[in-house]
């Protein structure tokens, strides 16, 4: 290991709060100790991981509290040296965190929240995709039906709840009480995706459209989708809720390239 | 190096005038009312990411005014290989945006697999030099251009450190063909925080190669001074500013604002005490682009 190696491994560790031995090399001064000097550094390293997290879960913070946001900090800091490039990044496993480790998922709307912000957040800077109009599906070829696909957009995400999560969070956001928390016997499926406004939408989404939809993220052809949905519709009915999905889909955004 | 050799102005050094750093808080307010502000310097990692507004706002900007990029996750200065990745993101960028010029600084950030997110400061000796502009070069050879490299705040010295900062900073940048990102408001944290005088920085700061200036506002913490971007720029800084004019002529000035952030009016307006000690102290003739008077007063 060469010296320069082996002092940034040390002051690593310094930052980390594992045993170090780089203030021996470093210089005090009549004023300030190495450790104090040091300290400087170890102090702004988690100041500045609590502000990226911080500024990720504006509402998990509103709804846990300051006291128990920053256990929840100290908590995610000592398991999660950072080893993402961009800070943008380094809150990612929080939801986990919260789902696995006591005292956290005593609450498990607490997961369920910190889904619902890191969703905004990835739709936020998704990738740009070209985005379909009701005209691109009028103008296809009668033929293209039998092996018609999609590509949707790559913001799009589907989000299944256990719990009223997302009732929650916009009370939060809104800066009202929020409800309580409920349970539902089965779980709540949204639809988030970012609009042509670049504006992150929102909005609840039926078994039956969820599948479809699924179905078309997948890149399975519009008669798989149809048959999939023989599951939900009499067979009758299928094509045109097939349609009518497809015609929403488009009309907000989702839809960025058909294939045939 | 005889500093009073190097006192005439180089040239050769483009003059862009005096910029802003684009921040979030300001998109509106510049797509909206387009200020008067010759360029802006963005912080390259906030636009490395997939798509969506960051790059919308970024594209809109810089449709109305030129551009130079800076970063702050190179690692330059890491025992860490370079993350390829990282800088295939920074091309595509730079592509992109068509800067002027891109830099980052004179530390190291990742190592140890962790990265610090700070600008973590350096042994000033032989073996650092070595590898700092061995690693520059790779850079520039990969980009396809020189880029900045800039002095930090720093709040420790290594007992492995044989020579001054401006000394190892003049050196890496004759080695590699890099330029330096001159920031006075560092020179001034470091150089108080180090007890060495400020003024010798900049008289040995080799002149050819300064490309730009920052400047920006500091916190004290009892004796230290931390470098904290959150205030205005102070009048000891103003003072340093000033004398980095009279030593170097005209270098493209901006001023960086990270944290409480002001309205753009009022940091526009900061701005202007720059361009006025700049009008100050050089000449007309100085202070011109492409023939043209850079100083048009605030919007």
């Amino acid at each position: 290991m060469s010296n320069l190696q082996t002092l940034q491994h040390g002051f690593i560790d310094y930052l980390l709060g594992n045993p170090s031995n780089i203030a021996q090399h470093i210089q005090s001064t009549p004023n300030l100790s190495a450790d104090k000097r040091l300290n400087i550094y170890a102090y702004a390293y988690k100041a500045r991981l609590k502000e990226a997290i911080g500024t990720d879960y504006e509402q998990l913070h509103s709804y846990l509290g300051d006291e128990q946001f920053d256990q929840l900090l100290e908590r995610y800091i000592e398991k999660h040296p950072s080893k993402e490039t961009s800070l943008r990044y380094y809150s990612i496993n929080i939801s986990t965190l919260l789902r696995d480790e006591k005292p956290f998922n005593n609450l498990p709307i607490l997961a369920e929240i910190a889904d619902i912000e890191a969703a905004f957040a990835n739709s936020f800077d998704a990738a740009d995709s070209t985005i379909l109009t009701i005209n691109d599906l009028a103008t296809l070829p009668e033929t293209a039906w039998e092996t018609l696909s999609f590509e949707l957009h790559s913001s799009l995400q589907l989000l299944s709840y256990n719990y009223n999560s997302f009732a929650v969070w916009k009370a939060l956001s809104d800066e009202q009480t929020p409800p309580d928390t409920i349970e539902f016997e089965t779980p709540e499926t949204w639809l988030m995706w970012r609009d042509s406004q670049l504006i992150t939408r929102y909005r609840p989404i039926v078994n039956e459209e969820a599948t479809a939809l699924s179905f078309a993220r997948q890149g399975q052809s519009f008669p798989a989708i149809c048959e999939a949905l023989l599951d939900y519709f009499p067979e009758d009915d299928v094509p045109i809720k097939a349609i009518t999905f497809l015609q929403t889909w488009i009309q907000e955004g989702l839809v960025s390239n058909l294939k045939y | 190096m005889d500093a009073k050799q190097d006192m005439k102005n180089d040239d050769a050094r483009p003059f862009l005038g005096f910029g802003l750093g684009l921040r979030t808080e300001h998109y509106q307010h510049v797509i909206k009312h387009k200020p008067q502000v010759d360029w802006f310097e963005i912080i390259s990692e906030n636009y490395m990411v997939p798509g969506g507004k960051p790059l919308a706002n970024l594209d809109k900007i810089r449709a109305d005014y030129p551009m130079v990029m800076h970063g702050v996750s190179m690692s330059i200065g890491s025992t860490d290989p370079l993350n390829t990745t990282y800088l295939n993101d920074l091309k595509t960028l730079i592509n992109r945006v068509e800067p002027f010029w891109y830099s980052d600084h004179l530390c190291w950030t990742h190592a140890h697999s962790t990265n610090s997110h700070d600008l973590l400061p350096l042994p000033y000796n032989e073996d650092t030099i070595n590898h700092l502009a061995s690693r520059i070069s790779q850079v520039q050879d990969f980009i396809g251009r020189p880029m900045l490299i800039e002095n930090l705040s720093s709040y420790v010295t290594y007992n492995e450190s044989v020579m001054s900062e401006w000394a190892f900073l003049n050196e890496i940048a004759k080695r590699s063909g890099c330029y330096i990102l001159l920031d006075i408001n560092n020179i001034f944290v470091s150089a108080h925080n180090h007890q060495v005088k400020p003024k010798d920085y900049i008289d040995r700061i080799d002149s050819k190669h300064v490309m730009q200036f920052h400047l920006a506002g500091h916190s004290y913490q009892g004796d230290m001074i931390i470098d904290t971007h959150d205030h205005d720029v102070c009048d000891p800084v103003w003072d340093l500013y000033q004398y980095a004019l009279q030593r170097f002529g005209p270098v493209s000035t901006m001023i960086e604002r990270d944290d409480n952030i002001p309205e753009f009016t009022e940091l526009r307006k900061e701005l202007a005490i720059a361009e006025s000690i700049a009008a100050k102290t050089l000449s007309a003739e100085q202070l011109q682009i492409a023939g043209q008077p850079v100083l048009k007063g605030a919007a």
